[in-house]
């Protein structure tokens, strides 16, 4: 609240309906530089429709997305990534019959070079080969060994890690994460969670979305609590507990009974220090 | 997993048992029959390729007139409509779609490009032309229902496969329009080439011509890629940023001018343009697509599968006959082999990591 620091990705207002249900009433969200920022909520408090604002898979009915400050329309999943907004969406990231190199390039192939590549549109599958292979052991994902491999024969927590690493690799701004975790085993999603970390370390802010309280209190600087279609409290989980966010989540508890440590609606400290 | 066609196609594919463990493999040491499905998943055109080569060895030892040369020439002239006009239909089918009107299509094209050259007295290049066209629109209307309107495609090929049949029975005023009357460059696909005493016909080659193109096309370029990502996991390439609704539009344009194609490679094997012309020719399309391995399902197979596919029922055809066998029970061979390989996909397709 007492910080210059420049949010890299703000919401203002966001308002989606549909029919006569109301998914957002004016949700607002604020990302900080070099943070982990988890959004929490009930079933129905509007999460997944916030973050679709975000990834550009629904427009909002009103209200307005800032990256670094500057207005930008989210209209399809591609105006997202070209404003450097990276989505990894739940249990539909991948295409499992592709290899993983085609999978990390989906959607932004590398052409040869010279005529073969501008006429005749030639892919240049060694140097995705290549690159993927690369962007893989940025993250330390060390097992999986072959990018040529399908997706169909890793794992479920090899398959989030291919997408997690997509992500990674392309966003530039901003790393947005949809329940990561809802589909893996304990050691899977130990695995996943200390990927997160490392696309923290490599700069890049993240949006966590999880059900999951033990994994949110693990990783994120600050919380981000939807209920009712809106943003009722940012929460610092150094300060609260486990117990906190769920009753200001489901409403048992008004986030202004928490004391003042217990909120954290600027930048975290953590934050402050990646920025500076 | 026949929910590969629906919005969440890998919804329960991770049992927490299935992954917790990744180092170990689950149940003890592979079987092999583990170890044939796990390579007949990797490699989509073994299977038909292994059953072609049984085909050609059984009708071999049959008759000794098979492997003559001529014989040969004769399947893969009777194997260049079917097999062409399935390769459209492969590229729709990798798509999770699936074209009822091919058949439809192609006769129209046919009717078109004859009645343009004969009718009209179009030169033989602009009767062409007016095929392609054709072609291009049918694809376009099948296209344009499936993507604006998201009606199934089943649905909508099963309608404009009527539709497309009627203009060419209004087109025709349900008359075979004769080989001489049109220009010879309709014709030409008819025409033979010999090498050595193999006769292929010019269609044949363009068959394999075809083949290359498209083969090039689905593993060489993003929209090949594209292709496979959007009859895989529709909604992962929506959010991967592929434009599904524009890439489902080019592939059933792309499959008209490949019918219109076909048109032409029919009118040389025929030597005519009937408006009754390949009426059995859709679902024998989908047969040779099946065959080649190609998942009905989307996402999984290979454009060499089809031909495959397509050399498959020709040799079976034409080696049943040679040994004598009646035609209904060619059929009964074609049908049985359809339902084995369907069931081989679905065997396939449920192999475990």
């Amino acid at each position: 609240m007492n910080d210059t620091a420049e949010p890299v990705l703000s919401a203002h207002g966001l308002v989606k309906r549909y029919g006569s249900v109301t998914a957002l009433a004016g949700a607002d969200l604020e990302l900080y530089p070099g943070e982990i920022l988890a959004v929490i909520g009930d079933n129905g408090a509007g999460k997944s429709s916030l973050i679709k604002c975000l990834s550009g898979a629904i427009t909002p009915d009103s209200g307005e997305v800032r990256v670094h400050g500057r207005p930008v329309r989210l209209t399809s999943p591609i105006a997202a990534r070209d404003a450097g907004i990276e989505t990894v969406h739940q249990s539909l990231a991948v295409a499992p019959s592709l290899d993983i190199a085609t999978n990390l390039f989906l959607g932004r192939e590398l052409r040869r070079g010279g005529l073969l590549g501008s006429v005749s549109r030639s892919l240049d599958h060694g140097r995705m080969r290549a690159e993927a292979r690369r962007h893989l052991d940025d993250l330390g994902i060390m097992t999986i060994q072959n990018p040529k491999q399908s997706v169909e024969t890793l794992s479920g927590g090899q398959r989030q890690a291919v997408a997690v690493a997509r992500a990674a690799a392309f966003g530039n701004e901003v790393v947005i994460m949809d329940e990561p975790t809802a589909a893996l085993g304990v050691r899977e999603s130990r695995a996943v969670l200390d990927l997160i970390l490392r696309v923290r370390a490599k700069g890049l802010p993240v949006i966590l979305i999880s059900h999951n309280m033990p994994h949110v209190f693990e990783v994120a600087d600050r919380v981000h609590v939807q209920r009712l279609g809106r943003r009722t409290a940012c929460l610092n989980p150094a300060v609260c507990t486990m117990a906190d966010a769920v009753a200001v989540m489901t409403g048992a508890v008004s986030p202004d009974d928490l004391p003042a440590s217990a909120l954290a609606q600027g930048p975290t400290a953590a934050a402050r220090q990646a920025d500076g | 997993m026949t929910a590969s066609n629906s919005l969440t196609p890998h919804r329960g594919e991770h049992e927490p048992g299935a992954i917790t463990e990744p180092d170990v493999p689950g149940s003890g040491t592979p079987t092999l029959l583990d170890r044939v499905q796990r390579v007949m998943h990797a490699q989509a055109t073994l299977g038909p390729a292994v059953v072609l080569l049984i085909a050609v060895i059984a009708f071999a030892i049959v008759s000794d007139r098979f492997l003559s040369a001529a014989n040969i020439s004769l399947i893969l002239q009777q194997t260049a409509v079917i097999g062409t006009l399935a390769l459209g239909q492969t590229l729709i089918i990798l798509t999770a779609g699936i074209d009822l009107s091919v058949g439809a299509v192609m006769v129209l094209c046919s009717i078109v490009m004859a009645r343009a050259s004969s009718e009209l007295g179009l030169p033989g290049p602009l009767a062409l032309v007016a095929g392609f066209v054709c072609g291009a629109l049918c694809g376009l209307l099948n296209g344009t229902l499936v993507t604006r309107i998201k009606l199934p495609p089943f649905i909508v090929t099963l309608g404009s496969m009527n539709i497309f049949f009627a203009l060419n029975l209004w087109l025709s005023r349900g008359e075979t329009i004769r080989g001489s009357d049109m220009s010879p460059l309709l014709l030409w696909t008819g025409r033979v080439i010999t090498i050595g005493d193999t006769r292929l016909t010019y269609g044949s080659v363009m068959m394999l011509a075809l083949v290359a193109v498209l083969g090039y096309c689905l593993h060489r370029t993003a929209w090949g890629r594209h292709v496979y990502a959007a009859g895989d996991a529709r909604e992962a390439a929506r959010l991967s940023g592929i434009r599904v609704d524009r890439l489902l539009l080019s592939v059933y344009i792309t499959a008209g001018l490949v019918y219109a194609l076909t048109a032409w490679i029919l009118i040389g094997r025929v030597g005519s343009a009937s408006p009754q012309a390949g009426i059995m020719n859709n679902l024998e399309s989908i047969t040779a697509v099946v065959l080649g391995g190609t998942s009905l399902f989307g996402g999984r197979g290979l454009i060499v599968g089809t031909i495959v596919g397509a050399l498959i029922v020709g040799v079976c055809r034409n080696g049943l006959s040679l040994a004598g066998v009646d035609v209904l029970w060619q059929d009964l061979a074609v049908g049985v082999l359809v339902i084995v390989a369907v069931a081989l996909d679905q065997w396939i397709r449920k192999v475990r990591r």
